[in-house]
């Protein structure tokens, strides 16, 4: 049965982090692209509970919980440095990554401080070697608009993505120091999510609006979307490591649910954290802790934010994907599915700039779908099409051009194979001689069926079928008529 | 800091900083606690604590501000009070043991003894031992700190020879007032410059004095200031009668180093493991469970008895300088012009400076020499002048009188010097002085294990 969520009393918002496509990490020049392979040594640490900076943490549990742990933290030879570890203050705001995240911010309609304060907030898990995360509001009081009405948007922040976790034991845990510091926009919505299938809009919405920027990383890990989520007489549950987008609607119906029954059975319901599992369900992690301590990164002057540096990045806000879609979509005629998987691939320019030079459609194929599975880098490609130009090309060919390409074979060689090529002319030519040679064909129930066999044995793969058969049929009218 | 207009508006509405404030701009309203401005910002720019515990800042042209009307929740004014420097009273109930050995702290300053007061952008120096057991509660197994005395509290770099002489004398008064040792609270960039100066001034010493700094504040859960203070309450209850520097060992937080005062260096701007002993083992390795692993059996031993002599008279018209390819000797008759009365010279390689150059260090060292001692020491910071392999180095040792400071560090020299001085004027007795070993600031043999220890 499908839950009435406005007598529920269902609120819902929506957190994502996702880190920036930078260079070099928010607050030192090591690389921020994790590349390093293998750790070139080790350090260990202890954190100390500081009595009176821990928040709403119970100071005297904390202490006792860091007492006997140890942290191990691998060191990469281009990805950790001594801010890594605790032993250098951090260098100034990399200002590539501050400028990403006021356009975000933009994008989501906020407000922008005028001085953007660098924040501490304490982390005692270890996975921040200074035991606090740096983090600072760069926007705030913004909205994104859904089928179901306006979501405000809390905060935009810009923080340092913490270390990854690498192994975990009674009495130690060992991080990696390579993810420690990379840039990361955390985005947060109000409680004003009220239908199951709203969350989901919001965070594709917000993921979309991220994408479009084109400075956000791709791939696994890159992007971490967690769900806060009550109904009235329950608490907040917050949902941490939502996979999949699609699954959003079903993990508040079900943490809704498993709300309901608790407040009908008549328990309470406690602030938890819970993990999303792959199924949509979640399972308890830990109950909500405090509100981390949040004091000024005394290390980092306050950023000062003109509204010159606003104007100037608003007036370079990147077209939204959406936007593209449906312009990709119109100019080029093609369908949805083609259409979003090459907006979708961050291919649009390039796909744009050779559409006009040669088949829209073989490119979307090939830009979507062939170059992943032939591994061309693009500036290859953009090379054949060009020299291909308007020529058709079938597609047992395009495939022949493509191996050979990705084996390294230089592009004028490459085109050389669809050089071969009949062209329009050339095909209409044989058509009409196998009429001419065949005439009984003519008489046959289906004459297109018994030509085609007839003249793709002259044409012998040179021409792609789906041309010979719109020639065929042509002629064929023009006969008849 | 505010400007001066901002602090007087706030003054004419009553608001205090801490106060929760509504702030209004162009149609704008933000709510939050009303925060200090640090040094660093802008003195226009009003910074808000939102309830999100962020803070940002608000141009104050064309703003207005009053107080909210709003109540503040418990926490929140808890929270902004802490940042703004007051210690909850929560750290008064905290109590030493007195059944452990009775100690005294003396606190001089420095990031180990001091909390950053966001309202002034200053330092506030911790002001009770209890401040010290609220981070560190391990010290309560160890010491009990029954005296905290802090004559002054200064930074690190601001610190002078007179500093020096209270510092041994408090550290002398508590010594003989029957503790089992002191720990002195210092900051870091001229902590082995004190703990030289210690070494020399506090004579017959029979218990351990324990100088100690920290290099990451104490509000991050990475401060080393807790593990070096509970190594430091170990090494003051030691059998080890020296004054020494105990801080980070390595980068992880395994064990701390017990340095003598004299053979410490600061070998790094920001890292925990920054001071190095030179030229010199370590006394000892101390891990904060206690553990004492002895690295140099060339220590007095602590018995307890006697009283320490305090014996620091010293004479501050000395300077120390370095010699390079180009430097110019005239700066030590512009020295001599203005009074000074003794030269620390950081010299090149085995010991030498410029010679047969064309402005010759020696020559000028030649005409001072009978008044004002020279003494040499090696600008490699590791390993020992030796004044006679050469024969620029025979010139400059035997016939123009310089003298050679063996394997002392320059900053140890200087100290040294300012301290022979201060109780001797006669030339013989100033190179005999010199040349004695009086703090292990001059070690026998070179150990080739101690480079880069
Ligand atoms: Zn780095």
């Amino acid at each position: 049965m499908a839950l009435d969520y406005k007598k529920l009393g269902m609120k819902c918002g929506v957190e994502i982090h996702q880190q920036l496509a930078t260079r070099h990490k928010l607050f030192c020049k090591c690389s921020a692209a994790m590349q390093d392979k293998e750790p070139v040594f080790e350090i260990r640490r202890k954190l100390r509970a500081v009595a009176g900076e821990m928040g709403d943490v119970d100071a005297a549990a904390a202490y006792e919980m860091l007492k006997n742990k140890v942290f191990r933290y691998k060191v990469y030879l281009n990805e950790t440095c001594a801010v890594e570890l605790d032993e250098e203050p951090p260098h100034p705001v990399n200002r590539e990554a501050l400028d990403i995240a006021l356009q975000i911010a933009l994008m989501l309609n906020c407000e922008i401080p005028e001085e953007i304060e660098v924040m501490r907030k304490t982390v005692i898990d270890g996975s921040n070697t200074s035991g606090f995360q740096r983090t600072a509001l760069v926007g705030l009081n913004g909205w994104v608009d859904t089928g179901f009405g306006r979501v405000g948007i809390t905060n935009v922040c810009l923080e340092e993505d913490a270390a990854q976790i690498l192994d975990k034991k009674k009495k130690s845990v060992t991080y990696g120091l390579n993810r420690l510091g990379i840039p990361l926009v955390e985005i947060g919505t109000a409680p004003e999510i009220h239908e199951p299938e709203q969350a989901k809009e919001v965070a594709e919405k917000i993921g979309m609006i991220l994408r479009s920027t084109g400075k956000v990383r791709r791939g696994i890990g890159t992007i971490r979307q967690d769900l806060n989520i009550s109904i009235a007489g329950g608490a907040r549950a917050e949902i941490k490591g939502v996979q999949k987008l699609s699954l959003i609607p079903r993990i508040v119906e079900l943490e809704a649910k498993r709300q309901l029954e608790l407040v009908k059975k008549g328990r309470k319901v406690t602030r938890d954290v819970r993990k999303a599992l792959p199924d949509g369900r979640t399972s308890f992690l830990r109950p909500m802790p405090g509100s981390a301590r949040m004091y000024p990164e005394t290390d980092i002057p306050p950023i000062q934010i003109t509204e010159e540096k606003i104007k100037q990045i608003r007036k370079n806000l990147p077209e939204l994907l959406t936007e593209k879609l449906e312009k990709i979509m119109k100019s080029y005629n093609l369908n949805e599915e083609i259409a979003g998987q090459i907006v979708s691939s961050g291919k649009t320019e390039l796909f744009e700039r050779l559409a006009g030079i040669s088949e829209p459609k073989t490119i979307a194929n090939v830009l979507t779908r062939y170059s992943k599975e032939y591994k061309i880098p693009d500036k290859k490609l953009e090379e054949m099409f060009r020299a291909i130009g308007k020529k058709q090309v079938p597609k047992e060919t395009l495939e022949k051009m493509l191996d050979a390409l990705s084996k390294n074979r230089p592009v004028q060689d490459v085109v050389k194979i669809a050089g071969d090529m009949l062209s329009e002319e050339d095909v209409k030519r044989i058509v009409k001689d196998v009429i001419k040679k065949n005439p009984d064909v003519m008489k046959a129930g289906r004459p297109e069926k018994a030509l085609m066999g007839l003249v793709m044995k002259e044409v012998g793969g040179r021409a792609p079928g789906s041309l010979v058969m719109k020639i065929i049929m042509k002629e064929l009218k023009t006969s008849f008529s | 800091m505010y400007s001066k207009k901002i602090q007087a508006l706030l003054k004419k509405k009553k608001i205090r900083i801490g106060d929760r404030v509504l702030v209004k701009k162009i149609g704008k309203e933000t709510e939050g606690i009303l925060m200090p401005q640090t040094d660093a910002g802008d003195p226009e720019t009003l910074v808000i604590k939102l309830d999100s515990g962020y803070n940002i800042g608000i141009k104050f042209r064309n703003a207005g501000i009053e107080k909210s009307g709003t109540r503040q929740s418990k926490a929140g004014k808890e929270e902004a009070e802490y940042e703004m420097g007051k210690t909850r009273k929560e750290i008064l109930k905290l109590k030493f043991d007195a059944k452990k050995p009775a100690i005294s702290m003396v606190s001089v300053g420095g990031t180990i003894a001091s909390r950053i007061d966001y309202r002034t952008g200053g330092v506030h120096a911790l002001e009770d031992p209890r401040e010290f057991l609220h981070n560190t509660p391990e010290l309560a197994d160890i010491v009990n700190i029954k005296r905290f005395v802090s004559p002054f509290t200064k930074m690190s770099e601001d610190m002078e020879p007179d500093d020096w002489i209270k510092t041994a004398k408090h550290v002398a008064k508590e010594l003989n007032s029957g503790m089992k040792g002191v720990i002195v609270t210092h900051g870091t960039d001229t902590l082995h410059y004190t703990s030289a100066a210690l070494g020399f001034f506090l004579r017959n010493l029979t218990k351990p004095v324990v100088l100690v700094g920290a290099q990451r504040s104490s509000d991050r859960g990475s401060s080393d200031a807790g593990m070096n203070l509970i190594c430091a309450a170990h090494a003051v209850v030691s059998d080890i009668a020296e004054v020494g520097i105990c801080m980070h060992g390595r980068m992880d937080d395994d064990y701390c180093l017990f340095i003598r005062g004299t053979h410490a260096r600061k070998m790094d701007t920001q890292r925990r493991d920054a001071f190095r002993p030179i030229n010199e083992y370590p006394l000892a390795k101390i891990w904060p469970d206690g553990r004492i692993k002895i690295k140099n059996r060339d220590y007095r031993k602590r018995d307890d008895k006697g009283r320490v002599e305090l014996d620091a008279k010293f004479e501050k018209k000395i300077a120390m300088l370095k010699v390079y390819p180009g430097a110019d000797p005239d700066i030590i008759s512009y020295y001599i012009s203005k009074g000074y009365r003794g030269f620390v010279i950081e010299a090149t390689g085995l010991g030498h400076v410029p010679t047969q150059a064309r402005k010759s260090w020696t020559e000028v060292i030649k005409r001072h020499s009978k008044d004002i001692p020279f003494v040499m020491t090696p600008q490699t910071i590791y390993g020992r002048i030796n004044p006679s392999v050469y024969t620029n180095l025979r010139i400059l040792y035997r016939e123009s009188g310089a003298i050679p400071g063996g394997d002392m560090l320059s900053e140890t020299a200087y100290v040294k010097l300012g301290w022979v001085l201060g109780h001797t004027k006669d030339m013989e007795k100033i190179r005999e002085m010199m040349l004695t070993n009086y703090a292990g600031e001059i070690t026998q043999r070179t150990l080739v294990g101690t480079f880069l220890y």
